[in-house]
């Protein structure tokens, strides 16, 4: 299946164009590219620093954590691609981008001066060399910002606690969730159980997008102004200061910084009214500097050290700065212009590029950028040719339409259908035995409201509304999760197909939404789908987690065989394990179905002592078998049982404990155990040599 | 260890170098509701890639970002809402068909949906849909079986699927009968998807219970009605305690020859609808099949209704030659032991004693001096004790397939027969002098020490190692 690597370049750099958050979905998926396209990675690494240089700067943190997840998750060849120009690709990002998303890169470069969490590697994720110059670059930036005062925060709203349930509606991870998808790392050494939280261990690895937590936290818009405008006063303050330190006989600097210092500390401590600060701001625009029209900043050799005094190229040390132009932080930021601007400026005074917090939360709150997993848009289904004409969103139920929340689910349910239903079709299926509300399909009691007729093709369209027609030209969002209940719950639309020939021919082409827009999100590497609900979110997570883990390029060459079938009464108590539920209900379906651990059944992880790993089971002495296990999400040695730094068959071994009255080693079931294996039909196994 | 790919490597790859000639691909619009139909041989590919619009492949939805690889399949592309393909690769024939009975078969899956939520309503206490889908040999029995599936499954539903055609194996081989609940995808370039390797999978793998049949096609005797009541008894075991299966139901796919019929009586039929209760009964194509069907079955009485459907048969289904149903078959054995296309496994060779060995061979009915040995004819050769007979290994026994049971050589023969199967083994290659014979073995180790069933199907398989 792998393409060529102009194909696959162009694949990575479509999916990256739609990431703009913090997405982890995305994110995996982009890893997951990665990690399948090795013997492209060359390509696939120019393509993704190209991406961080080019990008607008609110979305380089996303592309710098595909960077951190492909070199922590895969690791080779892309550490060896993507390290030749990571000073670069680190520091052109650093140096425009705003304070909070300055701090997360600190946290990731952190994090890349140590080894890979749960592998075997002890080296660190890039070489010492390459994250020191980065490191020493990043201190004397911060240096020469402490000096000239450079506020901190830009937008210094308070941290969300991490724990925030609104969190949950982003994909975004909060950094105390499960990071990355633990890969079923084979690097991880043996005997550690598998941990969930990847990064567990580390410092802020991927930390919220500073946009987000704006729009977790949204301001009226006058604090917006202000803050931005105490922003633009603050890099005001610290050029001139600048100035002032290069000419301290300068008056002019002299008095101008003094003005600028006293309007900073009135904006600090007073609330002005708004025409006021206008005012303020009109003032502060006039006195900013004209932008050098410098470039993004560019060390020349950055994979070099840095010259004697530890400072990078293109960065003088600031005592020594030339008297005219002190490229400080302020003027490179001011000169850095945001390659593509969604709303036009107005304003034709070169501005500094401070992130305007009102068009931040337009952007964010535009679907295109909101929805975490936007629609690809190849993929939008072309309108319909066998449809009627989009029709208007259901009006509202009338109060007195509306069936009351009757304290018997049941009983509203049964209503609900009752009306749905039409005369002659299949009788209505209101269960003669009680009904437990969990099972019930949750009908929205404006679904049986007035417009359409309820269950006709119309009122299914309308039902389905936004979600049907794809992301119309205007950008209004798919309608979310509301459209969808409605859509899923009806039954009562499918009462008119009887079970005949002649029904079956009817055309019901309003039909096959159900099986597509209804759930509009589709796995690009699959084709599952998913509802674009939180939970369908949720599920998608979880599924690209899962892709993720069983890529295993090196699973062929692990000798990958077929498992003998299960046997019937197996079968008849295992249940279907879905990828999308949560790890912990299905640990628990699973414990429910199989309450009797056989001996057969138990097992180790592989051994990493070699010693151990060649030893044979001391009482047959025949080989382990490896093999792959879900639960242990690793490979495992089954019917193994290690007993006093020895391992052995655990049908051996009871065998053997049995005879000597030894117990079995924590097997509280092993009695059962014991009698299956007695009763057990042709387990006992024939052995036969291999050669 | 881990592998580093690039890192021992001179100069990094050339990109060039690594672009397959097959590279050349062309683009194929297809309007809604039509589909592209295509026969590629086994030793040719075809590659699709979607380029926009939305398309499935017997109901499986192609994902935007996969390039799918197809061999030896004779198969359509089918969209609802229009798309544009990428081909790639040599096919024997392909043409694009605006007629198609998709129609049906997806109003098919809405009215089995609404059982299903029927059953999710009342709680489990009503089963959901049980349908046998029957037709011709080539009448498009699998492909609407798997499309039914594949509709159920992205309806989020767990349907189980049940395969009574032992020309085609369902997460097997041919030979067998068996039966799997689908909670994840159903594979697009390998038939139903895989039964469980030991490493993971990059589609969900399916969880199959899988009895041995033997027999090129259903015989009304000893052995395929007993299957029938066995496997049917194994699933609804399952389905009792397994609610998200009971709600989706199951459907059955069977052999054409059940529905040749002797004289307007289906008995292996009626025989499967009664062991399973189904209650929605799908014929493809044949007037004549629909009509004896509902007449036998409008008459019964009310209590368990069976509704009759027909539906047309497709004009993409073809007539699969001796030939390809061979390849087919082959190819099905070898994904078996080496899996499919990049997903290779490694079987175990291995040398066992003739004594190591249980080996049962079915004796077919016209060995027994009795021509048509119905179940219901006296027969001295089925009085319980002998559906098999047992046998040293010989050197007729290379290139065959053994399944190996659940069940201890020393068992009664209705035991065996009923026992589900581990697993299966090949015969490479016997050496009577030594009394020693090579095997071909999924799984490296001991296998068990249980009876295996030979069977005079599928045929022997040359050539499977050398
Ligand atoms: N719509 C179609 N277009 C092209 N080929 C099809 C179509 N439907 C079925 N086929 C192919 O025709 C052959 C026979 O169909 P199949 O479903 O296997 O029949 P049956 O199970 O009844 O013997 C198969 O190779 C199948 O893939
Ligand atoms: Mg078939
Ligand atoms: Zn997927
Ligand atoms: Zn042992």
């Amino acid at each position: 299946m792998s393409l060529p690597a102009a194909e696959v370049a162009a694949d990575f750099r479509d999916a990256l164009q739609d990431l703009r958050m913090n997405s982890r979905p995305e994110i995996s998926n982009l890893t997951l590219i990665a990690k399948e396209n090795t013997e492209y990675a060359q390509a696939i690494s120019t393509e993704l620093e190209n991406h961080i240089r080019t990008t607008r700067p609110e979305w380089k943190l996303p592309s710098l954590y595909v960077l951190d997840s492909i070199v922590k998750n895969v690791g080779t060849p892309y550490t060896v691609y993507l390290g030749r120009n990571l000073y670069r690709t680190f520091m052109d990002a650093y140096l425009v981008v705003d304070q909070a998303t300055r701090k997360a890169m600190e946290g990731l470069l952190r994090t890349w001066k140590q080894s890979v969490p749960e592998s075997m590697e002890t080296r660190p994720v890039f070489p010492a060399n390459v994250t020191g110059d980065i490191e020493n670059a990043v201190n004397k930036i911060r240096t020469v910002a402490a000096q000239t005062q450079v506020p901190r925060p830009m937008h210094a709203l308070p941290a969300r606690p991490p724990s925030n349930v609104a969190w949950r509606d982003t994909s975004t991870p909060p950094q105390n969730l499960p990071r990355y998808p633990a890969p079923n790392d084979p690097r991880r050494p043996a005997g550690f159980p598998p941990t969930p939280q990847y990064g567990a261990s580390m410092p802020v690895a991927t930390p919220p997008m500073p946009f987000q937590q704006q729009f977790n936290s949204p301001q009226p818009m006058s604090s917006v102004d202000l803050a931005d405008l105490k922003a633009e006063l603050a890099q005001l303050v610290a050029t001139t200061q600048t100035s002032f330190a290069h000419n301290p006989a300068d008056r002019d600097i002299q008095t101008k910084l003094q003005a600028l210092l006293s309007l900073k500390q009135i904006l600090d401590t007073q609330t002005l009214p708004p025409q006021q600060l206008e005012a303020v701001r009109k003032q502060v625009r006039s006195l900013a500097p004209t932008p050098a029209p410098l470039p993004a900043f560019a060390p020349p050799t950055p994979l070099q050290g840095f010259p004697q005094h530890g400072i990078p190229p293109g960065f003088p040390p600031v005592g020594a700065l030339p008297a005219s132009a002190p490229p400080n932080i302020a003027q490179l930021l001011a000169g850095f212009r945001p390659p593509v601007q969604t709303t036009p400026q107005p304003a034709p005074t070169p501005q500094p590029p401070t992130f305007n917090l009102a068009d931040l939360l337009k952007r964010v709150s535009s679907p295109t950028q909101s929805s975490s997993v936007p629609a690809p848009a190849p993929f939008q289904p072309p309108p319909f040719t066998g449809f009627p004409p989009p029709i208007t969103t259901p009006v509202p139920a009338p109060a007195a339409a509306v069936p009351p929340a009757a304290a018997n689910p049941t009983a509203n349910l049964a209503a609900l259908l009752a009306q749905f239903n039409k005369p002659g079709a299949v009788p209505p299926p209101v269960p003669a035995t009680p009904v437990q509300p969990m099972a019930t399909p949750q009908l929205p009691p404006q679904s049986a409201s007035s417009g359409p007729a309820p269950g006709s093709a119309e009122w299914l369209l309308a039902a389905l509304g936004g979600t049907s027609r794809g992301t119309p030209a205007n950008g209004t969002p798919f309608a979310a999760q509301p459209m969808a209940r409605q859509i899923s719950a009806p039954t009562n639309v499918l009462n008119d197909i009887e079970f005949t020939t002649a029904s079956m021919k009817k055309p019901r082409l309003h039909l096959i939404s159900r099986l597509y827009e209804v759930k509009p999100n589709i796995c690009a590497t699959c084709g599952r789908r998913f509802e674009n609900t939180p939970e369908g979110k949720e599920k998608k997570a979880r599924h690209m987690d899962w892709h993720f883990k069983v890529k295993d390029p090196d699973a062929a060459k692990r000798g990958v065989h077929r498992s003998w079938y299960m046997s019937e009464k197996d079968w008849i108590d295992y249940r279907e394990v879905d990828e999308t539920t949560p790890a912990t209900n299905a640990a628990t379906t699973n414990s429910v179905a199989k309450p009797k651990r056989q001996a057969k059944d138990r097992y180790v992880l592989v051994p990493q002592d070699p010693a151990l790993q060649h030893a044979p089971c001391p009482i047959c002495q025949e080989k382990f078998e490896t093999q792959w296990n879900v639960d242990a999400n690793d490979f495992v040695w089954m019917d193994a049982l290690q007993v006093g730094g020895k391992i052995y068959h655990a049908t051996c071994f009871e065998e053997y404990s049995k005879g000597a009255g030894i117990p079995m080693p924590s097997t509280p079931d092993s009695v059962l155990g014991k009698r299956k294996a007695e009763n057990g039909v042709g387990v006992e196994g024939k052995k036969v040599r291999s050669f | 260890m881990i592998s580093l790919p690039g890192l021992n490597l001179a100069a990094p790859p050339t990109e060039t170098l690594s672009v397959p000639t097959s590279s050349i691909t062309r683009e194929q619009d297809l309007p809604a509701n039509t589909e592209y139909r295509f026969e590629v041989s086994f030793s040719r590919t075809l590659t699709v890639r979607l380029r926009s619009g939305t398309a499935e492949y017997f109901g499986t939805e192609l994902a935007p970002s996969t390039t799918y690889s197809f061999q030896g399949t004779k198969g359509a592309i089918y969209t609802w809402h229009g798309c544009k393909l990428e081909l790639g690769g040599q096919v024997e024939s392909d043409y694009v068909a605006e007629e198609t009975p998709m129609m049906s078969h997806a109003n098919l899956h809405f009215a089995l949906e609404m059982l299903r939520d029927r059953s999710v309503v009342s709680n489990s206490v009503e089963m959901g849909p049980r349908v046998l889908v029957v037709g011709a040999e080539n009448a498009g029995k699998t492909a609407l079986v798997k499309t039914l599936t594949s509709y159920a499954v992205k309806s989020g539903r767990q349907p189980m699927v049940i395969n009574l055609d032992p020309r085609q194996g369902l997460l097997s081989v041919p030979g067998s009968l068996s039966a799997a609940a689908f909670s994840s995808i159903v594979d697009i370039e390998e038939g139903w998807g895989s039964s469980p390797i030991s490493g993971p999978s990059p589609v969900p793998v399916k969880m199959p219970l899988v009895y041995h049949y033997g027999l090129k096609d259903p015989e009304e005797g000893k052995l395929f009605k007993p299957l029938v009541t066995r496997m049917a008894l194994a699933v609804t075991s399952r389905l009792e305690e397994d609610k998200a299966s009971k709600q989706a139901g199951f459907v059955i796919d069977s052999s054409g020859t059940i529905s040749a019929g002797k004289a307007g009586v289906y008995e292996n039929i009626e025989h499967i609808v009664s062991e399973f209760s189904v209650n929605v009964l799908i014929t493809i194509g044949s007037e004549r099949l629909y009509s004896d069907l509902s007449r036998k079955f409008s008459n019964r009485s009310s209590d368990e209704t069976v509704n009759v459907i027909r539906i047309d048969k497709s004009g993409g289904c073809v007539d699969r030659s001796e030939e390809y149903m061979k390849a087919l078959r082959h190819s099905q054995i070898r994904e078996y032991f080496f899996g499919h296309g990049e997903d290779a496994l490694a079987p175990s060779s291995m040398t066992a004693d003739f004594g190591d060995l249980n080996i049962f061979r079915v004796i077919e009915n016209d060995e027994s001096g009795f021509a048509a040995g119905d179940a219901e004819d006296y027969n001295p050769a089925s009085t319980g004790v002998s559906i098999y007979e047992r046998i040293t290994p010989s050197s007729t026994l290379t290139n065959k397939l053994l399944a190996i049971t659940t069940a201890s050589p020393n068992d009664k023969h209705e035991v065996i027969r009923d026992s589900s199967v581990r697993g299966y083994i090949y015969v490479a290659d016997v050496d009577e002098a030594k009394r020693k014979v090579r095997l071909l073995s999924p799984q490296p180790g001991h296998f068990p020490g249980s009876a295996m069933v030979l069977g005079s199907w599928p045929e022997d398989v040359a050539g499977l190692v050398s």
